[in-house]
């Protein structure tokens, strides 16, 4: 009998499995590791020995070829673009509108087609790894998202002639006293650039003692910058032009820029017709001085004097 | 012991323990001898049944103290740990709520509407209230809980530079933003997620275990009834007396015991279910919709911030208003919650058309509550509307559970800590009515 007990005893400890009220620690997730982010693609030797800034020879394009058709039926413009490059496309936070080198250009696109750009501009904001799919899924018409023209990237989509001839330079903190990108000061500082982009691939070429951060953005690394996780930021002299704009703590070396960035409107590889029309418009405007009013506002404070490309054809 | 000294052998050597053993067997008892003698023959056997029955009904009486204990222990717990499961919820919705604050701002800018910054700074305030609170109410999520609050000083001071920025008109700012809306996601809601996790386990394996005391108390009270039993069988056996009245009353007041506080505790534990399945279910269902509301209504700002390349935050938007709709077909009180969130969906809608057709100002106003578009179009409007509805629903149902646990507690009889002097009175009745037969045989 009293073995029974016992047994029934153990039975009801393990069947009632007595709660004391003490619980396991809550468990802490583990933190998700960043993905590597892709490398960037080097720019491949174009197949011919011609110049990948050669674009559709500018042409006073009928309103009715088919792209523009389609444009003018929809009643509007669609570009993608910035928002967050200062002075090259960046939503005013006071106004809510988005503003602009980049913007000025499709804005004239827009006037050309349409006579005025308010009311038929559509800009979509996109970030930079979405410029080439969202032209080749026809989501815009034009990018104008500070886009350098190359050769791999005229194997997917067509540009424009270049619009502005940019450069890669170095953004450092006011009171440094380098001199270039390749000044033995920044030697083992750590210098931000967004990651897979050609910036990084560059600057690694250009200073390979330098230690490198990236960030998803190039205003990502002015966040790196300003919280003091990197020493530096490497990139186009307009973005980084920007980025010195909203910091009084950051200035842009003052050394000759190390790598060529011709900046060119991205447009659908198809639609050639609508290449052809957007040359004739930048034809236009660096003719009539649109261009150089432009330059003048957003980029001439901070870059000083250029005038603009000479445009390229014969594709 | 006497006789074999008295006798010892001429050589001596020393005794085997088989030896010593033999040795000591004949003669005046041992000490262990003298137990054994006691239970000899029949009163032996009385002394025998005296002791098992007066231990089996402490034992018993220990059991429906244990039964009780571990019912109203599981039910005090169930609702400790509901309450923290509101409270961790409510943390959830807080951070929500004020992220979706911080976005919407961003679309107007550095002027942000006092009553929204208001919200915001009130939301984060009761978010670390919170927190505390949370760590103090239960130990095991003091860690997880450590880690939230790192993460929210982070939140909170990514925001702040976004403000300051914003204000000054630098496109740096929506960087900030974004990082703090990056941090608030990939950071603190994971920690979020576990405790509420953790919290739900804790609440359900309680809400379980309300029902598992009983099994004490009718196991413990049918092996004494047995017992009981059949001493008072060999007694009219032996003694040919049909009954002994105090084991009689002893076996009666197990029995009664048994019956009583089995009831009671089938009867709190159909409450905790009822509870579990009633108030507990809806507000876990409000708390749910609610938190995938102020998800959706960040979205509908992303995806107004990101002019029209904003697919992926319309996607998780549907999946989020998809979730409101569901969690509130779920809960049991009549809520105007529905109607609400309908409304406001109405209003997303609108802003929808007017943003996919290329009107994206009138959408951002439409989303931001300009005082330019009518009424019935404000998404501000007709959202916190949905908020403050709901947000008093789930009040009613929160407070509804630990009410019902409350009085489920209330209801149960003192055998928690009557269960040993009940266990002990049935020992007495033993022990009393068998040295009545004992008595007859000196």
């Amino acid at each position: 009998m009293k073995k029974l007990i016992a047994a029934s005893v153990a039975v009801l400890m393990t069947v009632t499995a007595c709660g004391s009220g003490a619980y396991d620690a809550t468990v802490i997730p583990p933190k998700p590791q960043p993905k590597a982010a892709a490398a960037p693609v080097a720019p491949a030797p174009c197949g011919d020995t011609k110049n990948p800034l050669r674009s559709y020879a500018p042409e006073n394009v009928s309103l009715s070829s088919p792209t523009l058709k389609k444009i003018i039926e929809r009643k509007r413009l669609i570009a993608g673009v910035s928002a967050d490059s200062l002075n090259l496309g960046s939503r005013n936070p006071i106004s809510g509108e988005i503003e602009g080198f980049d913007i000025d250009m499709v804005k004239a696109v827009a006037k050309a087609i349409f006579g005025t750009d308010v009311g038929h501009l559509e800009l979509r904001v996109i970030s930079s790894p979405q410029r080439i799919p969202v032209l080749q899924n026809n989501e815009v018409d034009i990018v104008a998202r500070n886009m350098t023209i190359n050769c791999v990237r005229w194997q997917q989509i067509a540009f424009s002639a270049e619009y502005y001839h940019s450069g890669q330079k170095t953004l450092v903190p006011r009171d440094s006293t380098a001199k270039s990108t390749t000044d033995p000061e920044l030697d083992g500082q750590t210098i931000c650039a967004p990651a897979g982009s050609t910036s990084l691939d560059n600057l690694q070429k250009v200073n390979p003692r330098v230690k490198t951060i990236t960030a998803d953005t190039d205003t990502g690394c002015l966040v790196l910058f300003q919280s003091g996780k990197a020493y530096g930021i490497s990139g186009d002299d307009t973005v980084l032009a920007g980025d010195a704009a909203q910091d009084p703590y950051a200035k842009v070396l003052k050394e000759k820029a190390f790598s060529a960035e011709p900046y060119g409107l991205g447009i659908n590889k198809d639609n050639t017709d609508f290449v052809q029309f957007v040359n004739q418009v930048l034809a236009n405007i660096k003719a009539n001085g649109e261009w150089a009013a432009s330059y003048k506002k957003w980029l001439e404070p901070a870059l000083g004097k250029a005038t603009a490309p000479a445009p390229v054809y014969g594709r | 012991m006497t006789q074999t000294q008295s006798a010892p052998p001429a050589t001596w050597s020393p005794p085997t323990p088989e030896q010593t053993a033999a040795l000591q067997r004949p003669g005046t008892p041992t000490p262990r001898g003298a137990v054994a003698q006691w239970f000899e023959g029949t009163p032996g056997r009385m002394r025998a049944f005296l002791v098992l029955a007066a231990a089996v009904s402490v034992v018993f009486g220990l059991c429906a103290a244990q039964g009780f204990n571990q019912s109203d222990g599981a039910l005090q717990r169930a609702e400790a740990n509901a309450a923290q499961l509101v409270r961790i919820q409510a943390i959830h919705t807080n951070l929500v709520s004020a992220n979706a604050d911080a976005t919407n701002a961003f679309l107007v800018g550095g002027l942000e509407p006092p009553v929204q910054r208001q919200h915001f700074v009130d939301s984060m305030a009761s978010a670390a209230r919170l927190v505390a609170e949370a760590a103090s109410a239960q130990p095991a999520d003091r860690d997880a809980l450590g880690q939230l609050n790192t993460t929210l000083v982070t939140y909170q001071g990514l925001i702040e530079q976004a403000r300051a920025n914003n204000r000054q008109g630098l496109p740096i700012g929506s960087q900030y933003l974004r990082d703090a809306n990056a941090t608030l996601q990939n950071d603190s809601l994971p920690l979020v997620k576990a405790l509420v996790a953790a919290n739900e386990k804790r609440v359900d394996s309680e809400f379980d275990g309300v029902g598992n005391g009983v099994w004490w108390v009718l196991l413990g009270g049918l092996v004494s009834v047995l017992v009981l039993f059949f001493t008072l069988r060999w007694l009219a056996q032996r003694t040919h007396r049909y009954i002994n009245v105090p084991i009689a009353a002893g076996g009666v007041v197990v029995l009664l015991t048994t019956l009583i506080g089995g009831f009671a505790l089938f009867a709190a534990s159909g409450d905790a279910k009822d509870a579990h399945d009633g108030d507990y279910a809806s507000t876990l269902a409000l708390s749910r919709a609610r938190i995938a509301a102020y998800d959706a209504r960040s979205n509908e700002s992303l995806t107004l911030i990101a002019r029209g390349s904003g697919t992926a935050y319309d996607t998780a938007y549907k999946e989020s208003a998809a979730t409101v709709d569901a969690q509130l077909k779920k809960i049991s009180v009549s809520s105007p919650g529905a109607g609400l969130w309908a409304k406001y969906q109405e209003a997303h809608a609108e802003v929808r058309k007017q943003d996919t057709g290329g009107n994206w100002d009138l959408a951002v106003q439409i989303a931001t509550g300009s005082p330019s578009v009518t009424v019935a179009q404000n998404s501000v409007e007709a959202f916190a509307a949905f908020d403050k509805a709901t947000a008093k629903d789930l009040d009613g149902t929160s407070s509804g559970v630990s009410t019902q646990l409350k009085s489920a507690r209330d209801g149960l009889p003192p055998i928690g800590w009557l269960g040993l002097p009940i266990g002990i009175l049935v020992a007495l009745l033993i022990a009393w009515g068998i040295s009545q037969r004992l008595g007859e045989y000196r």
